[in-house]
């Protein structure tokens, strides 16, 4: 589905991503851990097309991504739930979520009605909100509009990142529990997260970053894969 | 007291309303910019010769046998693709340097010298007067008013509210301000941010010439017509914040009615040291403008 080969990206003269390379298959979620600033979220935006990557290839659904302009990959199946969920403020709830159609232009009006539909009966707070400006929301609800957002397209795979950050326990809860719907209804994840032992009971597969380097990858459910990563990631 | 009345109806209520339809026409121009600037951040120094162009485009058409209603309609559509074309061949260029600001601004600058030199390359430096095409005039609780200034002042703010409509309440307008905050979200939803960039700036072109053909019948058409114009334009646009729909409808009507009101009890040539006093005080206090910026809470 997802295939990173050997890929390295610049920020100026700073060498982020030093020769990264990754894979996520069909249905499959692939953690993404690492310290604060080592490129785990440069990964996830050289993938969108944020960031041109230097050299190396990305590959989606055997499509090669360089060159391709964010909403050409958004339109491909990709899905972004970005750090910080970047929520429009000057839009409404529904403004904010319906922009999410825009990822499959040729689709029927009654089928996009459907989707959002869905939506609000998934998220009854969004629905009571609709009208108000997406940025008074509380942040929970902010990360909740932020994945509603890619539900309502097309999406096959997702990048997620850091979808829990300053949020509740009980709202984390809630994030991981969409999390594991969407991984049911079939689709790849990337998911970059703090909280790896959350993340891990979620994800089938996950890769360490560190200075730009994947420096480790393992199976979710090895105990052995676990300890090592926790040894790598723990300060 | 009917002395009073006198003052009201025949000094005060004309001036005001030839105010009015000048700041309709304003707000037109003054919308194209902050638009704009909104969405691409770009400031179109070429928008008054964008309006002078669309002026002369109604005036050749004009004699070739096209009405005015038609003009309406047929400029504005001939206006798109040269505002698509000038995004798409010129700005996006130098859009992603980093000095788009400066780039941007001598890029239209530039653009403008080059469009107003052609007019005067094609039709000549002289004046034109296009003719009145809604002759007469009506009587309004016993003021004469000339019909097309009316047609103005009803036809314009119609077209501000679509406009508002527009931005404000479709998804196309939701597609706009989701790019003017944060370009590169809007784009990883799908929204095409490059067929918006160019779409937006051919939009602002296209009511920058819309203007032109509004206001030749009042202010007659030469190639330095946008001159005297864009001033204006662009103090409304900076008073009422740059970026704001809100702002440019909202200083635009205000400002010419500063100037408007004023020419009755000072000399006309104070009305502009007195208008752009005000912008210079606005941009002391509040150097943001009235209103915020397109795209943001």
């Amino acid at each position: 589905m997802l295939s990173i080969e050997n890929l390295h990206a610049h920020y100026g003269l700073s060498h982020v991503l030093q020769g990264v390379s990754l894979q996520a298959g069909p249905g499959e979620v692939v953690g993404l851990f690492g310290r604060n600033g080592v490129g785990k979220t440069t990964i996830l935006k050289s993938v969108a097309g944020w960031v041109p990557a230097s050299s190396g290839a990305i590959r989606f659904g055997g499509v090669d991504l360089a060159g391709r302009t964010p909403d050409a990959i958004a339109r491909l199946g990709l899905g972004l739930v970005p750090e910080d969920r970047r929520i429009f403020p000057g839009l409404s709830v529904e403004e904010n979520l319906r922009l999410g159609l825009l990822q499959c232009p040729g689709r029927a009006r009654r089928e996009n009605e459907q989707a959002i539909g869905q939506a609000f009966a998934r998220f009854p707070r969004l629905a009571e909100r609709r009208r108000q400006l997406g940025t008074t929301l509380s942040g929970g609800e902010q990360q909740m509009l932020a994945m509603a957002r890619v539900m309502v397209g097309t999406a096959k795979l997702l990048l997620i990142d850091e979808p829990t950050e300053g949020l509740a326990p009980m709202i984390v809860d809630e994030i991981f529990a969409i999390i594991t719907e969407l991984k049911r209804a079939g689709l790849t994840i990337l998911l970059v997260e703090q909280n790896i032992h959350r993340a891990l009971d979620v994800a089938d597969r996950f890769y360490a970053v560190e200075r730009g380097r994947i420096t480790l990858h393992g199976e979710a459910a090895s105990p052995a894969d676990r300890a090592r990563l926790m040894e790598m990631v723990a300060v | 007291m009917a002395d009073l009345i006198d003052y009201l109806q025949f000094v005060l209520a004309p001036q005001a309303l030839n105010g009015l339809s000048l700041g309709v026409a304003v707000v037109l121009m003054a919308l194209g910019l902050t638009i704009i600037f909104g969405l691409l951040d770009v400031i179109n120094m070429a928008h008054g010769e964008f309006y002078a162009v669309g002026a002369f485009l109604a005036l050749t058409l004009a004699g070739l046998g096209v009405g005015f209603w038609a003009l309406l309609v047929l400029v504005p559509l001939l206006m798109l693709p040269i505002g698509w074309l000038a995004e798409r061949w010129l700005i996006a260029r130098v859009f992603h340097s980093r000095d788009r600001h400066i780039l941007t601004l001598l890029l239209t600058f530039g653009l403008g010298m080059i469009m107003e030199d052609l007019l005067k390359l094609v039709y000549g430096p002289n004046t034109q007067r296009p003719e009145n095409p809604i002759e007469g005039g009506t009587e309004i609780l016993g003021m004469f008013l000339p019909n097309y200034r009316l047609f103005l002042i009803g036809f314009g703010l119609a077209l501000i509210a679509a406009v508002w409509l527009v931005v404000f309440r479709t998804g196309l307008g939701a597609m706009v301000r989701a790019a003017a905050f944060d370009k590169d979200m809007a784009s990883s939803l799908g929204v095409p941010v490059r067929r918006v960039y160019a779409g937006t700036f051919a939009f602002g072109v296209a009511l920058a010439g819309l203007s032109g053909v509004l206001l030749a019948p009042i202010y007659s058409v030469f190639p330095t017509m946008g001159r005297d114009f864009i001033l204006m334009a662009f103090t409304v646009v900076i008073v009422g914040g740059m970026g704001s729909i809100q702002g440019a409808v909202v200083a635009g009507l205000l400002l010419t009615q500063v100037q408007a009101l004023s020419s009755l009890y000072i000399s006309p040539v104070w009305s502009d040291p007195l208008v752009f006093g005000i912008m210079v005080l606005v941009l002391m206090v509040r150097p943001q403008g009235l209103f915020g910026r397109l795209g943001h809470a």
